[in-house]
C-alpha cells in the first residue's frame, strides 16, 4: 500500500545545521552587499538591453510550431485538464490521493515556472484553453465563412486581470482550502468545480477579446508562466525560435504592459503568505482569529477571514517595500518620474519570484512528483479501483532529500535570485543614469529591498511551515 | 525549593524562539543605517565641493 500523508506544503523536517539558521541571513546579506560593491566597481555599461538574438535553424522553428505538434500538445493539455476535472469531481475527497490536487497545484503550478525559466515559454503549446479556443474559433469562422471579430481589449487594464486572478488562485488553495487550522489542502471537488468555472470564464474572455490577446493579458497561467519564461535563454520572435542572453527579455515584458508589476508582486506575496501561514504568521493568525471567534463568527469563516486579511497585508507589504526602494531612487538627481521607475525596475523582482518558488516548493515538487508519476497516474480517482500502469501501490520516498539538502537548496536559491535581481537593477540604473556613480547611488535602496526580501524569505523558511 | 529555582531559570528561555526574528531584522537595519550614513556623507561632500567652487 502506498504511503498516505496529509497534503501539505510543510514537508520540510527540522534541519540539523552546523550553525544557527539566522546566521545564513547574515551571510546572505554580506553576499548581497559585496555583490553590490562589485557591480558598482566593475559594471559600468548596461549589458541586458540588447537581447543578442540568434535565431535557430528554420527547420527547428517549423517543427516546434507545426500543426501536428500543436494538435498533439494542445490535445494532451485538454485531456489532462479533463482528467483533473473528472478526478476532482468524481474521485476521492482525500487531497493527497486525488490526481486533481497534485496535478493542478504542484505539477502544473510549480512545474511550468521551472520549465519556463529553463526552456522559455513552453506553456502556450500545452495551454488547454488556448487549444479549445483556437479549435472553436476556427470552426466558427468556417461556419460563418468570415474571420471572427473581437472587442478591443482595454489596454489600461493591462495584466491586472491576471494579477488578481493569480491572487484568487492562491487564495483558493491556501485560504479557502485551509480547514481547522491544518493545511490539508483544497477539497478535490472544489478544485474540480473551480477548474470548470475558470474554463468557462477563460473561454468567454477569449471569445470576447481574442485568444492570443487574453493569453498575454488576462489568462492567469499564461501570464504567470510567461513571466518566468522571460528569464530563459530561449524565446520566439516573428515566428522563429531562437537564443538570447538570459534575463534580457524580462525588462521589456514588464515595461510594455500595465499591471505587470502587480503580477510580480502578487507572485512573491502569495508564495510568502503560503510559507508564512503555518509558521511566522501562526501566532498572529490565532490572535486575530480570536477577535472574530469572540464576535460569534464560525470557526471555518474565522480562519478564512483572518487568512484573507493576512494575505492582503502580505501583498501590501511586498508592494510597499518595493515602492519604498523606488522612492529612494527618486532622490538621486536626474531620476525619471516615479511611475516610470516603478515600471522600469519591476523586472528585477522576477528572479526573486522564481527564487521564492524554488525555496518554498522545491521539496514539495520532488516529493509530490513521485506520487504524480506513480500512484496518482495509475489511480487518478484515488478510489483504489484502477491500476492503469501497475504503479498504484507505489509510495513517496521521503528519504530522497535530507532536511539539510533542502535547506541548502533554499538558501542557494534565495541568494542567487536576489543577486540576479540586484544585477538587473544595477544594469537598468545605468540606462537611466549614464554616470555610473549616480547609477550606483540610486541602487542603495534597491540593495536594502533585496536584503529585506532575502532575510524575510530565510526567516519564513527557518520557522517552518514553508 | 530546588524545583522552583530551576523553573525560574528555564521559563524565560522557553519563549526565546519568539524573538528569533530580531536576528533576521538586524542585517536589514545595518544596511539601511549604512545607506543613510553614506547618503548623508555624499550630500555633505557635494555641498562642500559646491562651496569650494563658489569661493
Amino acid at each position: 500500500m502506498s504511503v498516505t500523508l496529509p497534503f501539505a506544503h510543510a514537508l520540510v523536517a527540522k534541519q540539523d545545521l552546523p550553525i544557527p539558521a539566522w546566521l545564513f541571513a547574515w551571510a546572505a546579506s554580506i553576499v548581497l552587499v559585496v555583490s553590490f560593491f562589485a557591480l558598482s566597481a566593475a559594471w559600468r555599461k548596461p549589458q541586458f538591453e540588447d537581447e543578442r538574438w540568434r535565431p535557430s535553424a528554420a527547420w527547428l522553428s517549423q517543427v516546434l510550431r507545426s500543426w501536428p505538434l500543436q494538435i498533439l500538445c494542445g490535445g494532451l493539455g485538454v485531456f489532462l485538464l479533463g482528467v483533473g476535472i473528472y478526478a476532482g469531481i468524481h474521485g476521492t475527497e482525500a487531497p493527497d490521493r486525488n490526481f486533481a490536487i497534485t496535478f493542478f497545484f504542484v505539477t502544473a503550478w510549480i512545474g511550468f515556472p521551472f520549465a519556463s525559466a529553463l526552456f522559455g515559454d513552453v506553456f502556450p503549446i500545452f495551454n488547454p484553453w488556448r487549444a479549445i479556443a483556437r479549435v472553436a474559433g476556427g470552426a466558427c469562422a468556417l461556419l460563418a465563412r468570415r474571420r471572427m471579430r473581437h472587442l478591443a481589449y482595454p489596454e489600461k487594464l493591462g495584466r491586472w486581470p491576471a494579477a488578481l486572478g493569480l491572487l484568487g488562485f492562491v487564495w483558493l488553495e491556501v485560504v479557502y482550502g485551509s480547514s481547522g487550522g491544518v493545511a490539508v489542502g483544497l477539497e478535490p471537488h472544489a478544485a474540480g468545480v473551480a477548474a470548470c468555472v475558470y474554463t468557462g470564464y477563460t473561454l468567454a474572455m477569449m471569445a470576447l477579446f481574442g485568444t492570443e490577446v487574453w493569453c498575454s493579458r488576462g489568462e492567469i497561467f499564461s501570464v504567470f508562466f510567461g513571466m518566468f519564461a522571460t528569464l530563459a535563454p530561449f524565446g520566439a520572435k516573428d515566428g522563429r525560435i531562437g537564443r538570447r542572453r538570459p534575463l534580457t527579455a524580462a525588462a521589456r515584458w514588464v515595461a510594455a504592459v500595465p499591471g505587470s508589476t502587480a503580477v510580480v508582486v502578487a507572485s512573491i506575496a502569495s508564495t510568502s503568505f503560503d510559507g508564512a501561514e503555518d509558521g511566522a504568521y501562526k501566532s498572529g493568525l490565532e490572535h486575530v482569529g480570536r477577535w472574530f471567534s469572540d464576535a460569534g463568527v464560525g470557526p471555518l469563516a474565522t480562519i478564512r477571514i483572518t487568512d484573507s486579511i493576512f494575505m492582503a497585508a502580505t501583498v501590501l507589504a511586498v508592494a510597499g517595500v518595493y515602492l519604498l526602494g523606488v522612492k529612494g531612487m527618486r532622490s538621486v538627481p536626474g531620476a525619471p518620474p516615479f511611475r516610470e521607475l516603478q515600471r522600469g525596475f519591476a523586472h528585477t523582482l522576477i528572479p526573486i519570484a522564481l527564487a521564492y518558488l524554488v525555496a518554498h516548493y522545491f521539496s514539495l515538487f520532488v516529493y509530490q512528483e513521485q506520487a504524480q508519476f506513480t500512484y496518482l497516474l495509475s489511480d487518478p480517482l484515488g478510489t483504489s479501483t484502477t491500476n492503469l500502469f501497475g504503479t498504484a501501490e507505489y509510495g513517496i520516498d521521503f528519504s530522497a532529500l535530507s532536511p539539510n539538502v533542502i535547506w541548502y537548496v533554499q538558501v542557494a536559491a534565495l541568494i542567487a535570485g536576489h543577486v540576479l535581481g540586484l544585477t538587473l537593477a544595477h544594469d537598468r540604473a545605468l540606462v537611466y543614469w549614464p554616470d555610473y556613480r549616480r547609477a550606483s547611488r540610486s541602487q542603495y535602496w534597491m540593495l536594502a529591498v533585496m536584503v529585506a526580501f532575502t532575510c524575510f524569505g530565510l526567516y519564513l523558511l527557518s520557522v517552518g511551515g514553508a | 525549593m530546588g524545583e522552583t529555582t530551576i523553573a525560574a531559570l528555564i521559563l524565560p528561555l522557553a519563549h526565546i524562539g519568539h524573538w528569533l526574528w530580531v536576528f533576521y531584522v538586524l542585517p536589514v537595519l545595518i544596511v539601511i543605517g549604512g545607506i543613510i550614513r553614506s547618503t548623508r556623507a555624499e550630500k555633505k561632500r557635494e555641498r562642500d565641493e559646491e562651496g569650494k567652487k563658489r569661493r
